[in-house]
């Protein structure tokens, strides 16, 4: 397959102004976004990542905060690099909780109704519970930053899930939620007071009363309130959710998956490339992170380090280069064992997409592990080399 | 507490960060209690991609099918988890479906928050009638914790009525002496750093529900010395980028690592964890495939446990 024409990584980060990170947790997603975000403002970007929960050194060497969706500049020339005039770098870390309270404030036609909000039961279980919502506040919070124009480029990175696609799937699905024909069918009967009074007619009243039946009048009490307050703020919420998912699907913006040479992870990401084409999302490529290199080695292991051996064993104990040549043969037969299987696993990968689904790049699991700005520079130079 | 009591319980929850080897720990503790004739459930939480395929050779689906003797795998979806819940209260088959084929009820359940995890807690309630043993390969921590605070929190938000009735029985089953959460974690510093969050979290938001074990998978065992361990140094500083024996060295260095970071996750989790044991499963060969993996992690772990007890 010819990539020759696929823009790279350094292409989008220079074109687009807005790159969304997407994969499955545990596999470095958050380095990656960082990294791009880094690399682009030494390029004279002005960068914001936007990032959910990174782990705590990271965010310390990006100099974070952990709570409170407090816009953090990071001193670039403080850490000791020089951007090209006019680079800057902005983090800003997601607290959901805050972020949708704050929301409720902001959008709520009056005190009152927000108060009131912020009170029901079903909003508490919404805002507290993750699924859905951090990806739903992710997109609000995107949506402000994108309006307010004071960058160049966003870097989005999605929450870690099991399945990639939730981050599409669950914010519109809370979107769903505020679905006019759903609140006008369910508030019908609530403002008739007539829910567990008298039969309502019609279908839908009897399946009313049934799921009141199922689910208890405390549950859709709680809901028809919850509805009705929220009545007045649902064009709002539609209104932003649209303009979000129409920033995303634009071609200002690239989805980058990144994943590690497993199993689990390489099938989240063929499924994700496969998803995004079905929804005409515009692709910018994958990245293979964490993989393993060491090449075969054809002699013993004393035979190979003769020459630095002798001088190097000096004053150490007997037995000492003995021992460690024999573990160094069988640690390089265990590390030669798992590149072999990670080749296989991302020839396949490498296989199954096509060339429209943008860049195949494989960053090297570095020695040590990527939480401050010296390894994200060396991330970066792996991730932005010409070859 | 070892795993052999564990097996001996009713409900084991196995959690973990994403790519930790959840799935394959789950399975093990599976197969080690149908080894033991107990009646055992492997259980999937609303999976897309259920990761057990690959160890059993067979998508696991909502009804559970035996793969071994004492031992079935299921796959719980909330659809029809949610079906069950509307089946057991209504009783009619023809109104369960006028229910749940009406448009805007599935729209709505779909949307509403929480509805998810408390139908498919119910269902977990009615499975552990149904086995003597039900292991869960639940999702990745960050929503194991939402998942499990659930019931928490309805009983809070709902003061009577079915939601709250439930909300009850998956508490008590959560709460219960036979009930178990298992943290898988890596020798890793970020996996560990979120083994421990995740058992802070859980403590608060889920106080009833025992963490009695804390499984560190992958965990490479101190066998350098001190002696090869500085000869290793010098040999990498003694050597360029070019000299033919770097990727020996490589390999030598990346074993190293893999030690240190195994010494450090074990003593940051034995002084983080109070009350918790923690048993170590060793780097295991996956070139074999899943289902040699899981039998021998399988063996590891009741090893670790014969060894500590």
């Amino acid at each position: 397959m010819n990539r020759a024409a696929i823009p790279g990584p350094p292409e989008l980060l220079t074109t687009r102004s807005l790159v969304v990170c997407v994969g499955s947790g545990g596999v470095g997603k958050t380095s990656v976004a960082a990294t791009m975000a880094l690399w682009a403002a030494q390029q004279g970007r002005r960068v914001m990542v936007l990032t959910i929960d990174p782990a705590r050194r990271l965010g310390n060497a990006l100099g974070l905060k952990k709570f409170g969706n407090e816009e953090t500049r990071i001193d670039l020339e403080g850490l000791g690099l020089d951007p090209v005039e006019g680079g800057e770098l902005w983090a800003l870390m997601l607290d959901t909780r805050s972020a949708f309270d704050n929301l409720i404030r902001r959008m709520a036609p009056d005190k009152d109704t927000a108060e009131r909000i912020l009170a029901n039961s079903i909003y508490r279980v919404m805002s507290s519970t993750f699924a859905g919502t951090q990806e739903y506040m992710a997109g609000e919070m995107l949506h402000d930053l994108a309006l307010s124009e004071r960058f160049d480029l966003i870097v989005l990175d999605t929450p870690p899930v099991k399945n990639a696609l939730d981050f599409l799937e669950a914010s519109s699905r809370l979107t769903r939620f505020f679905d006019p024909g759903i609140i006008k069918w369910f508030l019908t009967p609530y403002d008739e007071r007539k829910v567990f009074g008298r039969l309502v007619a019609g279908t839908s009243a009897v399946v009313f009363r049934l799921l009141g039946f199922v689910f208890g009048r405390d549950f859709l009490e709680g809901l028809s309130e919850f509805l009705l307050l929220f009545t007045e703020m649902v064009d709002g919420f539609r209104e932003r959710h649209e303009e979000v998912m129409g920033l995303l699907s634009s071609r200002e913006s690239a989805f980058v998956t990144v994943c590690a040479p497993s199993v689990p992870s390489l099938e989240v990401a063929d499924f994700f490339a496969r998803e995004l084409r079905a929804r005409k999302l515009p692709r910018g490529g994958t990245v293979i992170n964490q993989v393993h290199r060491c090449e075969d080695v054809s002699m013993e292991p004393d035979t190979l380090l003769a020459d630095v051996l002798s001088e190097q064993v000096q004053g150490l104990p007997t037995g000492t280069q003995v021992r460690l040549m024999a573990r160094l043969g069988s640690a390089h037969g265990r590390l030669r064992e798992v590149v072999r299987r990670e080749r296989q696993l991302i020839d396949d990968l490498a296989a199954k997409l096509d060339a429209a689904g943008g860049f195949l790049v494989e960053l090297p699991r570095l020695e040590g592990e990527v939480h401050d700005l010296q390894a994200l520079v060396a991330l970066g130079e792996h991730l932005f080399e010409e070859d | 507490m070892n795993v052999v009591d564990l097996v001996y319980g009713k409900l084991v929850l196995v959690t973990g960060k994403g790519g930790v080897g959840k799935t394959t720990v789950a399975a093990a503790i599976a197969q080690l209690a149908a080894a033991q004739g107990r009646k055992t459930l492997l259980a999937e939480f609303d999976n897309q991609h259920p990761s057990t395929t690959a160890i059993y050779g067979q998508a696991p689906e909502y009804e559970a099918r035996s793969v071994a003797p004492d031992l079935s795998i299921s796959n719980l979806d909330w659809i029809n988890a949610l079906a069950e819940w509307v089946e057991r209260v209504v009783g009619i088959r023809r109104i369960v479906r006028m229910i749940l084929q009406n448009r805007m009820v599935q729209r709505f359940l779909d949307a509403t928050p929480g509805s998810r995890e408390v139908v498919l807690l119910s269902k977990l309630v009615w499975l552990c009638d149904e086995y003597d043993l039900v292991v869960v390969d639940l999702p990745a921590s960050g929503h194991a914790v939402s998942v499990l605070q659930i019931p928490w929190m309805v009983m809070r938000l709902f003061a009577t009525g079915p939601i709250h009735q439930r909300g009850q029985e998956a508490m008590a089953l959560l709460g219960d002496p036979g009930t178990s959460l298992v943290m898988v974690s890596l020798p890793e510093e970020m996996v560990v750093n979120e083994t421990l969050e995740t058992w802070e979290k859980l403590r608060e938001q889920a106080p009833n529900l025992r963490i009695p074990l804390v499984v560190l998978n992958q965990s490479a065992r101190p066998t350098l010395d001190e002696g090869e361990k500085l000869l290793l140094e010098r040999l990498s500083d003694a050597v360029d980028a070019e000299h033919p024996g770097v990727d020996l060295l490589r390999a030598g260095r990346w074993e190293a690592v893999l030690e240190e970071s195994t010494a450090q996750a074990l003593e940051r989790l034995s002084a983080g964890l109070d009350g918790v044991r923690l048993l170590e499963v060793p780097r295991l060969s996956r070139e074999h495939g899943p289902g040699r993996l899981v039998r021998q992690v399988s063996a590891a772990l009741a090893r670790s446990s014969w060894a500590d007890a």
